[in-house]
């Protein structure tokens, strides 16, 4: 993709028809191209609703997380009669636009790990009962600290971003999406699905309202770090592993740069 | 709703004679003399008030305070007409034995048939005796008249939730009514605030008198007619918080215009209460409408939440006193370095491979 | 047995039979008094234990100064409002914040109203009962209360025979049901009851008419604190804003309306206290005038720390419309200058107190005040650790601590201001004295009585009404002078304070001189100490052995019936004790 999409319609649509015409290159059963100098590799990881659900999500976090920190430290206050101004209004709505895109996003993504490939599901259940993973997830630490020279390959995520992934982000969200909805239903009130589903046992769990706004406002941070770490790797990933990392999210393909198999497979 | 006196004297096989004269002794015993013996026997075949023991632990008395100034009904007409109030040391007449009496009494008259109402809470620290009663610990009295009670009302934050005195580090451990080691398993009615709205208080009462039944409960075991919504909901000064216009310090001009309190720490958005809707003394203010935030007086561990006039709260535990922006934000430039410095050295050994390879 | 007498002129004999009152009712708080009654029915030692304890000073430690006044408002609710205030003086005070003229004038309207409201509850619904039979009220003839009435109170409108009946009628029900409520178990039928049944049925009556108006009085307190009891206090001024005729007045706290409000309350409150409470103090005292038992130490050694600033920010003697100064060892000719700041001066011990010092035998200046429970009843108490029997005085009996001053046990509240103002030829309460003592018949000497003390209250009950007016008036010519303000916020951001600062606040509460005293430490609280009005005058003994103002006041009162604590409980309810305050 040459041209960069710069509203998400435009990388939503651009990334459909990228699936599209995938998808039908891999139903004709992907070989692998011969390079004169190198065999390079391909295989379909991310397929296009895991793509899409990944940039919109990505987007409506970054709204939420901006709008969140003004609902808690708004801005100077503006002039004119009240009934002139929405702006907290505004504010307060976009982070709740954006929670509902987040949330039922989410539910989707838990549709699609089961519906869809095996990559799928890696996020939501790490394999954590397989000796290849924990061994993978080893020498991804040593990689990290430098005390390998080489990383491995991966089909799909690598096992130490499957586990960042899981309990940072899967249940981060999660914990977002509960905390989020009890603070919602205190506004949508009593009787309300939000409220009766999630403020009238979520709040007395943490102690008061209170408690909650506070734990939230936390998570949101528990997140930050999250995306800080996890696009940091992700553009260190591109330039220093041996896969394509970033345009994978956004072709679905995985290219790996070279052809030796790993030493311990 | 309950038996009249003299159906439970029938009842336990005591004759018309011996209850009318049981009427005259106590016709002496109350010092009105021998000619009140027919109106005490009237009164005992009629059904009586619902007598109600009002105990006081540690506590400011500021409910008591606050129920007097109830202005529909006056609190003199609760007294008179609605309740009897047979114990309640801040008012009551007896002193000593003679007040420590009623309360055995007004259990073998009225067994399961009053209301104990709880202002204050009982400390465990110092053997329970950092509150004394008649020379024991406040929690024995509470803990048995509990036994014997309807129903329990605790009266404001202290019994509701524990209040002041189980701030951090609550030197006397005092524990609210619902999490007395040996409390009775009686439905209570919390009417938290520090204190309550006198008229909350009041319609509490005058709910069960007049419907005969205790008022539905939220989860927490609050009426759901008053604690259902928060301060915020109902704010007068809501719009200005909808439209972004806020007091950025005490009696600058938003503060003249009454603009939303949140910066300088309105807990309303947190807190379930009455004021914004019925407001206090008869309806006359509330303190936002006087200029000050909310404090969050009837929420559970108020005191404990930080600074009262910041936004923010405070997170304890770990070791850790500091609000989730603090922490957070220091996590996160902890993170960001870490990164920087590790994006630092891959650069290094990427361009030390480079050499390597060459 | 043993025979003591005490440094401050009293002598102690455990001889007689001991009696104890637990729970003394009909106060805020928690306590009991232990007595020896001799065989003639005369208390010859006198005990007095603060049953309740909190831990106030321990949990203010490491908190915001800000906030401080928030917490030790719930110190109390009956004195609701004089321990936020003590306290954000406290802080300004450490600070060095000047608050503007308004904010003076508002919190002075609000501590006014306290010491009004405060009295007014205590006298008809604490005290009233030790002095009034409502029984006997039955036997009244409406007619010949309402004549009472209108012969001691012409102005007062409710005043017919028909409407003393009707309360009578009312009553009577009431007593009828044989659910006696909060009359039950009363000492009705004790000789020392002395009304005639016209004036208890008028008294009656008051109980009910006061209950009804005291609620009023407070709502000024709603207009500039938001809610009554416990409203809002700010450091650094007032928190609510003025705004007469700008933009958005109507939202803003206070407004010309708010102050039509405030006005209109402050009228009617002087009307009540002059139609309704001190004639009946002059009624009922005119019965029970040859009763002067409970001076105690009050004509030796009363102390007053003074209050309501005229002009904002001067908390010195010249300023103060209520009179600071000691009077000791019973020289009325001299009034002793008084440093809240001198480390010689006040001081707490606590030999016979449940706290914890390093040396029993010192006193420590509350800027260094310690709080350490120590809940022990040494070896010769009668009973189980938690079924009290029989105190020991010898050891340690009571929560709270001792105050003294320069070594004195001191008597506070409206009688030792009175006492003090007095001597200082405090024109406004020396004339008020004298009206009541001519009304009365009586000479000076009988103020040091349970009587003059209940008696002191009334009238700066009714000073208090009076100076209302006074900064209402003068908070209406500053805005009009275009000064609206009510909060200088400028040093009140923490971040501008020094790393070690310390302060003390302090006001005249209805019960008498309170002082809070901090020390604040990176912008937080290193200690806080309160000595406060009911810990003067419920202290327990000290190391000299000097016993306090409560138990002084029951030495050799007659009782008529020792089983029936009903002179017990008019010297102690004429100090209005309140134990939550004393001990904190
Ligand atoms: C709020 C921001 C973001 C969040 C919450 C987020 C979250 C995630 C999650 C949950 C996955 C796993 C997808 C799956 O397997 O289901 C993922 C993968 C990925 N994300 Fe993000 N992402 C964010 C922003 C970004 C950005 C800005 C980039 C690009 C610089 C990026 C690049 C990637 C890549 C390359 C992968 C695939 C990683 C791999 O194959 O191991 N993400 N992201
Ligand atoms: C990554 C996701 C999210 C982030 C980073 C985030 C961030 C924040 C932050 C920082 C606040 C201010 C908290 C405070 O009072 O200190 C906030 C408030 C809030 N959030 Fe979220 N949030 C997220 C997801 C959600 C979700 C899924 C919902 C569900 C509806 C939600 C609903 C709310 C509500 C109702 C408030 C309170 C608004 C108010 O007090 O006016 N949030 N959020
Ligand atoms: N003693 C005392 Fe207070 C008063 N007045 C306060 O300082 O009562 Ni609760
Ligand atoms: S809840 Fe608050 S107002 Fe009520 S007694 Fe406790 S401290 Fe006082
Ligand atoms: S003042 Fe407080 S309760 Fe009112 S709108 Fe603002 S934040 Fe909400
Ligand atoms: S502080 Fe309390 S009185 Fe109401 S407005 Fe807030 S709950
Ligand atoms: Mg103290």
């Amino acid at each position: 993709m040459s041209d960069t999409p710069t509203t998400p319609e435009a990388l939503a649509a651009a990334q459909q028809a990228a699936a599209a015409a995938q998808r039908a290159v891999s139903a004709s059963a992907p070989a692998p191209k011969v390079d004169r100098t190198h065999v390079v590799e391909e295989s379909y990881i991310y397929e296009a609703p895991v793509r899409i659900w990944h940039w919109v999500n990505a987007f409506a976090i970054l709204a939420l997380s901006i709008t969140g920190y003004l609902i808690a430290s708004p801005l100077p206050s503006v002039p004119g009669e009240a009934s002139d101004n929405f702006l907290m209004g505004y504010i307060r709505w976009i982070h709740f636009v954006a929670a509902y895109t987040v949330i039922i996003g989410f539910v989707f993504r838990i549709w699609w790990a089961i519906v869809g490939n095996s990559h799928a599901h890696e996020i939501f259940m790490p394999r954590i009962f397989s000796r290849q993973f924990w061994h993978g997830f080893w020498h991804e630490i040593k990689w990290y600290a430098f005390l390998t020279k080489e990383p491995e390959k991966f089909s799909g995520h690598n096992p130490l971003a499957v586990i960042s992934m899981h309990f940072l982000f899967v249940w981060g969200i999660v914990f977002m999406i509960f905390t989020g909805l009890a603070l919602y239903g205190e506004g949508t009130g009593m009787g309300s699905w939000q409220y009766e589903w999630f403020s009238a046992w979520l709040i007395p769990l943490f102690g008061q309202s209170q408690d909650v706004h506070t734990w939230h406002h936390m998570g949101m941070w528990v997140i930050i770090i999250f995306v800080m770490i996890h696009v940091y790797v992700a553009i260190r990933e591109d330039i220093m592993s041996r896969q394509s990392i970033i345009s994978s999210m956004i072709s679905g393909w995985r290219m790996f740069k070279d052809n030796r198999t790993d030493t311990k497979e | 709703m309950h038996e009249t006196f003299y159906e439970v004297m029938r009842r336990q096989g005591i004759t018309r004679r011996s209850f009318l004269k049981y009427c005259s002794l106590a016709a002496a015993a109350l010092g009105l003399g021998p000619s009140f013996a027919p109106t005490i026997a009237h009164a005992m075949e009629t059904k009586p008030r619902i007598p109600v023991l009002w105990l006081h632990g540690l506590e400011c008395t500021c409910c008591s305070e606050s129920f007097i100034r109830s202005a529909h009904p006056l609190a003199k007409d609760v007294i008179l007409s609605m309740i009897s109030l047979d114990y309640d040391d801040t008012i009551m007449a007896a002193a000593g034995q003679q007040a420590e009496a009623i309360i055995e009494e007004t259990i073998e008259k009225y067994d399961g048939n009053f209301i104990l109402a709880v202002e204050g809470n009982a400390p465990l620290n110092q053997d329970g005796m950092s509150c004394i009663i008649a020379g024991k610990p406040f929690v024995e009295q509470l803990t048995h008249v509990s036994k014997h009670a309807k129903a329990i009302i605790s009266w404001g934050s202290c019994a509701s939730w524990g209040c002041v005195q189980a701030a951090r580090p609550n030197p006397t451990r005092a524990t609210p009514t619902h999490m007395v080691p040996g409390i009775a398993d009686k439905p209570i009615i919390k009417v938290p605030g520090c204190p309550p709205i006198a008229e909350v208080m009041t319609a509490v009462i005058t709910y069960i008198l007049t419907f005969e039944k205790l008022p539905s409960l939220d989860r927490q075991g609050r009426p759901k007619m008053f604690y259902s919504q928060r301060i915020h909901d109902k704010c007068y000064r809501r719009p200005h918080f909808d439209a972004g216009q806020f007091v950025e310090e005490f009696d600058d001009e938003g503060a003249k215009k009454g603009y939303c309190l949140y910066k300088v720490g309105c807990k309303g958005p947190t807190t379930y209460n009455a004021c914004s809707t019925i407001r206090w003394n008869g309806g006359l203010s509330f303190p936002i409408q006087a200029g000050h935030p909310c404090i969050g007086c009837s929420e559970d561990g108020f005191w404990d939440k930080g600074d009262f006039y910041e936004r923010l709260t405070d997170i304890h535990g770990f070791g850790i006193e500091a609000n989730a922006d603090e922490i957070g934000g220091t996590a996160a430039k902890v993170v960001a370095g870490a990164t920087a410095v590790h994006a630092g050295a891959s650069v290094v050994k990427r361009v030390m491979q480079k050499g390597d390879a060459e | 047995m043993a025979i003591i007498n005490t440094p401050n002129g009293f002598t102690l004999d455990t001889s007689g039979q001991r009696y104890v009152v637990d729970p003394i009712t009909r106060i805020e708080g928690h306590m009991r008094i232990e007595t020896n009654i001799d065989s003639d029915n005369i208390i010859r030692n006198a005990v007095s234990t603060g049953t309740m304890w909190r831990g106030l000073e321990v949990i203010l430690k490491g908190r915001d100064p800000r906030d401080a006044w928030a917490f030790v408002q719930r110190i109390c609710g009956v004195c609701t409002g004089t321990h936020a205030l003590t306290s954000v003086r406290a802080v300004e005070d450490a600070v060095g914040i000047d608050i503007p003229e308004n904010a003076n004038s508002i919190r002075n309207i609000m501590q006014l109203s306290l010491q009004i409201h405060d009295h007014l509850v205590h006298f008809y619904h604490l005290h009233a009962l030790d002095w009034v039979n409502p029984i006997n009220a039955m036997k009244a003839d409406p007619k010949a209360t309402s004549a009472l009435q209108q012969k001691i109170s012409p102005h007062h409108p409710m005043s017919s025979p028909g409407y003393f009946r009707d309360v009578q009628t009312r009553v009577r029900k009431f007593l009828e049901s044989g659910q006696l409520g909060p009359f039950k178990n009363g000492y009705w039928t004790n000789p020392a009851y002395k009304l005639p049944p016209e004036a208890d049925l008028m008294a009656l009556t008051h109980y009910l008419e006061a209950l009804d108006f005291q609620k009023e009085i407070m709502t000024t307190r709603t207009i500039f604190g938001g809610k009554d009891t416990h409203p809002n206090w700010l450091v650094g001024g007032v928190p609510c804003a003025i705004n007469i005729d700008g933009d958005l007045a109507a939202g803003a706290p206070i407004n010309m309306e708010r102050l039509n409000y405030v006005q209109g309350v402050v009228d009617r409150t002087i009307t009540f206290i002059d139609n309704v409470y001190i004639p009946d103090i002059l009624a009922i005292g005119s019965f029970y005038k040859t009763w002067l038992y409970g001076g105690g130490i009050s004509g030796k050694s009363v102390l007053a720390y003074g209050d309501i600033p005229d002009k904002a920010n001067d908390y010195s003697a010249s300023n103060l419309m209520m009179p600071q100064g000691a009077i000791i060892n019973g020289d009325l000719t001299k009034v002793h200058p008084i440093d809240l700041r001198d480390p010689e001066e006040i001081q707490e011990f606590a030999p016979h107190s449940w706290y914890k010092y390093e040396d029993d035998s010192k006193g420590l200046h509350p800027w260094d005040g310690t709080t350490v429970p120590n809940y022990d009843l040494g070896p010769n108490f009668k009973g189980t650790k938690t079924n009290i029997i029989n105190l020991d005085e010898n050891a340690r009996y009571s929560w709270v601590k001792a105050p003294r001053w320069k070594g004195h046990a001191m008597e506070v509240g409206p009688l030792a201001r009175y006492v003090v103002g007095y001597v200082q030829g405090h024109e406004e309460w020396t004339e008020q004295i004298k009206f009541v003592l001519k009304t009365l018949d009586l000479p000076v000497e009988a103020l040091f009585s349970t009587l003059g003390r209940t008696a002191a209250r009334a009238m700066e009950a009714q000073w208090a009404a009076h100076k209302q007016k006074y900064f209402l008036e003068k908070l209406i010519r500053t805005i009009k002078n275009g000064d609206s303000s009510t909060a200088n916020m400028e040093k009140v951001d923490p971040k501008t304070w020094p790393s070690e600062i310390k302060g003390v606040g302090f006001s005249e509460a209805p019960r008498g001189a309170l002082g809070h005293w901090i020390k604040i430490k990176n912008t937080r609280i290193d200690n806080y100490q309160c000595v406060v009005p009911s810990t003067w005058n419920a202290s327990p003994r000290d190391n000299e052995g000097n016993i306090g103002a409560f138990e002084a006041s029951l030495m050799n009162t007659k009782v008529e019936r020792p089983e029936e604590p009903v002179e017990i409980l008019r010297n102690i309810h004429s100090f209005d004790p309140c134990m939550a305050c004393s001990t904190h």
